[in-house]
C-alpha cells in the first residue's frame, strides 16, 4: 500500500505559487488603498466559501477511495428546508439545527448503504439521491422560502468572533481533523488503499463497506453544517440552496490534485484548490464584473493544473 | 528531462497569469480613477434579452449623466451568486447599488447588510422587504400587468367581435416564489371575475428555463385537451410556450399571450401564434433607474418625493417609495414592428 504521506508535493507547491501569483495581481491592481487585498475585505469575504470548503473535505476522501458523491447540494437543500421547517413550527434553533444535520447524515448514509452494502456505483447512486433529496427538498417545503432565522445561526452563516469568521472556524477544525484523518490513523490508510487498489485492499482484510458507509455518511454530515451556514448567511432557507455547487466541489478537489481514479490526493491539496478558487472568483469579480470571465479563468486554470498533474505522475511512474 | 517539462510548464501558467493580470490591468484601473459617481445595476440573470435591453437604456442615462455604470449579474441567475456581488460592491462603496432580485429574500439580507455600510440600496423590475431599499423603480403597478394580460387574452379568444370570450386558460410563471409574478397573478385572478367563462385550470413554474417553460406547456396541453390559452409570464415562459403550441401544430387554436420582449416575439406574432404580447418599454426602465440611482446619489431625490426628473422621460411620478415608468404597452401584428429591443 503506498504511503499517503510520501507522495511529492508538487500539485500543492503549484497551487501555492497560483494563489500566491493571484494574490500579487491582486495587490497591484489595487493600487495604494488596498481595498481588495486588505484582511478586512478578504475576511469578510471568505464567508462566501466555506460552505463549499466544508464540503470538499469528505469529498476528498470519497474521490480517494475512488467514489464520488454528486449529491451533497441536494443533501443541504435537505438539510436547510428542515431547518428552516422545524423553526418555523417553533422548535428551539439548536434543536432544529441538530435534527437538521442528523438529517444530512442520515441521507448520506443512505448512499452510503448502496455504495458500500448493496455494491452500486457511487455515481449511479448520488446521481439518483441528488435528483431525489432536491425533489424532497422541494416537495416539503413546495418551494417557499422561509427567513426569519435568530440572530445566532446568522452569525454562524456570516458573522465573525474575535474577528475571525465563525463558520471559518469551523472549516479549519474539521479540516485538521480530515488531516490527521488521513495523516495519522489506520483509517486515513484504509482510504488510501481501497482507492489504490480495491481487491488487494480487500484481501488485506481493510473492511471496505464500513470505511465507505462512514465516509459518506460523513458527507452527509458536512452538507448539514454546511446547510447551516447557507442558511444563515443569506437569513433565508429554500430548496434551491447548495444547486450546482457539487461541481464546484468536486471542480476544488480535482484542482487540489486528488486523482478522480482514487489512490492520490489529499487534504492539503483541497484546501489550496479551494482558496484558488475562491480568490480568483472573488478577483475577477472585484475588477472585471464579470461572471463568464471567472467561469473562464477557472476553466483554463483546472486544464492547466490537470496538464501538470498527468506531466508529474509520468515522470513519477 | 521531465523535471524540465514540469518547470516549464509551471512558469508557462504562471506567465500566462501574469501577462493576463497585466493586459487587464488598464480596464481594472477605471474604478480607481478620481471619484466619479458609481452605479451598479443587477439584473436577475444576465444574458437575457429582456435585461440586456434594460442595460442599453442604463448606459445611454449613464453617459448623459457621466457616471459609472457598472452592469452585472450572475448568468446562471443563482440568487446566492447575485448576493455575493452585492456583498462586494458595498466592500467596494459605491454608490448606489440598484437590484431586481431574483430571491427578494436572499437578495433582501445582502442589501440590508450594504445598506448598513451606508450604501444606498434600491430595487428595480422586481422588489424585496421594503426595508432592504429606499425605493423601487416600477415598470408599471402589479395591477396595470396584470389587468393588461387578462384583457389581451379575452380579446385574442373573444377574437374582437361583440362575443364572449369562453374556455380554459393556464399561466406558465416564473418561480413559485417570484415575487413579481405572484402579484401580477393576483391581479390576473381578481380580473378575470369579468370573464366569467374563462376559466384558470393551472399555474405552473418554468424557473427562468426555456426548455421547461417549453415541456411545461405540452403538459398543459395534454393534460387539457380543451384548453383555449397559456399566459407565459417572464420572459422566457412566453417563448418556450409559444414554440410548444407551434411545434404542435395549434397555432391559432391555442393563443399564447404574455411578457416578453418584441424582438423575442415577432416571428410568432407574424405567423399568428401569438396575436398580442405585453411589456413596458425596457430600454426606458433601465433609463429610469440610472436616473433615479443618480439623483440619489447627488441628494436631489429624497425619501417623500412625490416627482423625480428623468431626463427625455421629463417628469415621473413617485407613489410613496415607488418611482413609476407607467404605461403597459400592448404589442400586435400592426405596431411590434416598430419596436426593436
Amino acid at each position: 500500500m503506498m504511503a499517503p504521506r510520501k507522495r511529492s508535493l508538487v500539485q500543492e507547491g503549484v497551487l501555492g505559487i497560483l494563489l500566491i501569483a493571484t494574490l500579487a495581481i491582486a495587490a497591484w491592481l489595487d493600487g495604494p488603498d488596498g481595498a481588495f487585498i486588505s484582511p478586512a475585505t478578504q475576511l469578510e469575504l471568505s464567508t462566501h466559501i466555506f460552505d463549499l470548503a466544508i464540503l470538499a473535505l469528505p469529498m476528498t476522501l470519497i474521490i480517494i477511495t475512488g467514489g464520488i458523491d454528486l449529491s451533497v447540494g441536494s443533501t443541504m437543500a435537505l438539510s436547510a428546508v428542515t431547518l428552516g421547517m422545524l423553526y418555523e413550527a417553533g422548535t428551539p434553533i439548536w434543536i432544529a439545527g441538530f435534527v437538521a444535520i442528523i438529517v444530512g447524515t442520515l441521507a448520506g448514509a443512505i448512499n452510503g448503504i448502496f455504495v458500500a452494502r448493496v455494491g452500486v456505483h457511487p455515481l449511479i447512486v448520488t446521481l439518483a439521491s441528488m435528483a431525489l433529496y432536491r425533489g424532497l427538498a422541494e416537495g416539503i417545503s413546495l418551494a417557499r422560502p422561509i427567513s426569519g432565522f435568530p440572530d445566532g445561526l446568522q452569525r454562524l452563516g456570516g458573522g465573525t468572533f474575535a474577528g475571525v469568521p465563525i463558520s471559518g472556524m469551523i472549516f479549519a477544525a474539521a479540516a485538521i481533523g480530515c488531516m490527521l484523518l488521513t495523516a495519522r490513523t489506520v483509517a486515513g490508510r484504509w482510504i488510501y488503499g481501497i482507492g489504490d487498489n480495491e481487491r488487494a485492499a480487500s484481501y488485506a482484510g481493510i473492511p471496505i463497506a464500513r470505511t465507505k458507509l462512514w465516509l459518506y455518511s460523513l458527507s452527509g454530515t458536512a452538507a448539514g453544517v454546511a446547510a447551516l451556514i447557507a442558511v444563515g448567511r443569506r437569513n433565508t432557507a429554500k430548496a434551491d440552496i447548495g444547486s450546482g455547487i457539487e461541481l464546484e466541489v468536486i471542480t476544488a478537489v480535482v484542482l487540489g490534485g486528488t486523482s478522480i481514479f482514487g489512490g492520490r490526493g489529499g487534504i492539503l491539496g483541497t484546501i489550496l484548490g479551494v482558496a484558488l478558487i475562491h480568490e480568483v472568483r472573488e478577483f475577477v469579480s472585484w475588477h472585471w464584473q464579470d461572471d463568464k470571465l471567472i467561469l473562464i479563468v477557472i476553466g483554463v486554470i483546472l486544464i492547466g493544473s490537470v496538464l501538470l498533474n498527468n506531466l508529474a505522475s509520468r515522470s513519477r511512474v | 528531462m521531465t523535471r524540465f517539462a514540469r518547470t516549464f510548464a509551471a512558469v508557462l501558467g504562471i506567465g500566462t497569469l501574469l501577462v493576463a493580470g497585466a493586459s487587464m490591468g488598464g480596464l481594472a484601473a477605471a474604478p480607481d480613477q478620481p471619484k466619479k459617481t458609481t452605479i451598479c445595476l443587477l439584473p436577475k440573470k444576465k444574458g437575457l434579452p429582456y435585461f440586456t435591453t434594460c442595460a442599453k437604456g442604463a448606459q445611454e442615462a449613464a453617459k448623459e449623466l457621466g457616471v459609472e455604470l457598472i452592469y452585472d449579474g450572475p448568468t446562471d441567475g443563482s440568487p446566492e451568486k447575485a448576493a455575493s456581488m452585492v456583498d462586494r460592491w458595498a466592500l467596494q462603496k459605491v454608490d448606489v447599488i440598484a437590484v431586481s432580485p431574483n430571491d427578494p429574500q436572499v437578495l433582501g439580507t445582502a442589501m440590508k447588510k450594504a445598506r448598513d455600510k451606508g450604501i444606498k440600496v434600491i430595487t428595480w423590475d422586481a422588489d424585496a422587504a421594503a426595508d432592504s431599499r429606499l425605493f423601487l423603480v416600477n415598470q408599471a403597478t402589479a395591477k396595470d400587468i396584470g389587468y393588461a394580460l387578462i384583457d389581451a387574452m379575452a380579446k385574442d379568444i373573444g377574437g374582437g367581435g361583440g362575443e364572449e370570450p369562453a374556455g380554459e386558460v393556464a399561466i406558465i410563471t416564473a418561480t413559485l416564489t417570484a415575487a413579481n409574478q405572484n402579484e401580477w397573478i393576483k391581479h390576473m385572478k381578481e380580473r378575470l371575475e369579468k370573464y366569467p367563462k374563462l376559466k384558470l385550470v393551472a399555474t405552473k413554474p418554468s424557473n427562468e428555463d426555456q426548455r421547461l417553460a417549453f415541456q411545461v406547456a405540452q403538459d398543459l396541453m395534454k393534460a387539457h385537451p380543451d384548453l383555449k390559452g397559456i399566459f407565459g409570464i417572464s420572459s422566457v415562459a412566453f417563448p418556450g410556450a409559444a414554440e410548444a403550441v407551434k411545434q404542435a401544430g395549434k397555432t391559432g387554436k391555442v393563443l399564447v399571450t404574455g411578457l416578453a420582449t418584441p424582438n423575442d416575439m415577432k416571428a410568432y406574432v407574424h405567423e399568428g401564434t401569438v396575436k398580442s404580447v405585453v411589456l413596458w418599454n425596457t430600454v426606458d426602465l433601465g433609463y429610469l433607474t440610472v436616473r433615479a440611482a443618480h439623483a440619489l446619489a447627488n441628494g436631489t431625490l429624497k425619501a417623500g418625493d412625490t416627482t423625480l426628473e428623468a431626463g427625455r422621460l421629463g417628469t415621473k411620478k413617485i407613489e410613496g417609495d415607488q418611482i413609476l415608468l407607467g404605461q403597459v404597452l400592448v404589442f400586435t401584428k400592426d405596431n411590434i414592428d416598430q419596436f426593436d429591443f
